[in-house]
């Protein structure tokens, strides 16, 4: 999951699995794979490295159980 | 700024004169004698018909105030609307080259200068960042409400258009009542017989003359209307969407006929990037 701001300034948790496209129109749109838009305001870039940081936060438990 | 509408006021006064022309007009001889309209105006009839057909249309509306307003919407007919479709569409070509280079909030300074308040209200609901699909329901039930406002002012046409020849048909009644209550004289049969259809002609000329007209009048700028507000909630939702604007121009083109496509297409607005 990832928080984000949209247009009007709230802030949201997007399902970051459920992330199909995200575009720079130039306001950055996210399609998810429901066919849902979300205009956002963090750049395409942002929303990338959001998703990378949830991710690894995620995974990284497996790392240390090992 | 009002234009007057040329076919309504030429089709109103052609009408009414080429009725009294042949009225007046006596092919056997050539000549037009003016003392024949004598016989289409008698003031009971008028009475009977013309009141009876206005106030059973006020028995049925819901206030005074609502009934004058629907009268005076005749003069709907004798105006030309200010709106254009090819115009329309332009706005929102250029509304989403707007958005495209700039993004979704530079829109708001754009939408200050436009006049049309359906799309002004559309822009502002994007800019505030209202979800398209609350976007669509809010401008839809604005389209249904204009929608339904309209048609219960066509309706009070339609209804005028059948009250006509129904209190003409009353008028009827009374006259040959009248006449046959007292028929010593059988010499009078025919002039009596005469006063009593003039109510029906009454009736009919009001239903055929004014009622008919303007509903259809109404009905056709109505779908217009309709149509071109159906083009900006599509618009308003391809630029919220973030298509690009030669895409948004093809499926707004589609809603042109033939002939305004390619005054369109002579013109071309849309810039094309992405």
């Amino acid at each position: 999951m990832i928080n984000i701001t949209k247009m009007n300034d709230v802030n949201i948790t997007v399902n970051a699995d459920l992330i199909e496209t995200i575009e720079e129109i130039p306001d950055t749109v996210i399609t998810l794979t429901n066919g849902k838009k979300i205009l956002v305001k963090e750049s395409r870039q942002e929303v990338i490295n959001l998703v990378k940081c949830y991710k690894k936060e995620l995974f990284s438990r497996f790392l240390k159980e090992d | 700024m009002t234009i007057l509408n040329i076919a309504s006021i030429i089709g109103l006064i052609s009408g009414i004169v080429l009725m009294i022309f042949g009225i007046v007009f006596d092919m056997g001889t050539m000549s037009v004698s003016f003392g024949k309209i004598m016989n289409f105006i008698d003031i009971p009839s008028i009475l009977i018909t013309f009141g009876g057909s206005f106030t059973t249309l006020m028995t049925m509306e819901p206030s005074l105030k609502t009934y004058v307003e629907k009268l005076a919407s005749f003069k709907l007919v004798l105006q030309t609307p200010a709106y254009n479709d090819v115009e329309t569409i332009k706005n929102i070509i250029a509304l989403s080259n707007v958005a495209r280079k700039e993004g979704l909030l530079a829109l708001e300074e754009t939408a200050n200068s436009i006049e049309d308040e359906f799309l002004k209200k559309g822009i502002l609901l994007i800019v505030d960042g209202t979800d398209p699909e609350l976007v669509r329901s809010i401008l839809e039930t604005e389209l249904s409400c204009i929608e339904g406002r309209h048609s219960d002012t066509i309706g009070f046409w339609d209804k005028l258009s059948a009250m006509g020849p129904a209190w003409g048909m009353i008028g009827t009644l009374i006259g040959l009542v009248n006449m046959l209550k007292d028929l010593n004289d059988p010499s009078t049969i025919g002039p009596n017989m005469a006063v009593a259809l003039v109510t029906t002609f009454y009736g009919s000329v009001l239903a055929n003359w004014i009622c008919i007209p303007v509903v259809n009048k109404l009905k056709a700028r109505n779908a217009a209307e309709i149509m071109m507000k159906e083009v900006i909630v599509e618009g308003l939702l391809s630029i919220q969407a973030g298509e690009n604007p030669r895409v948004i121009e093809e499926k707004l083109k589609s809603f042109l006929n033939p002939t305004n496509r390619a005054e369109f297409d002579v013109n071309e607005g849309g810039e094309v990037d992405g």
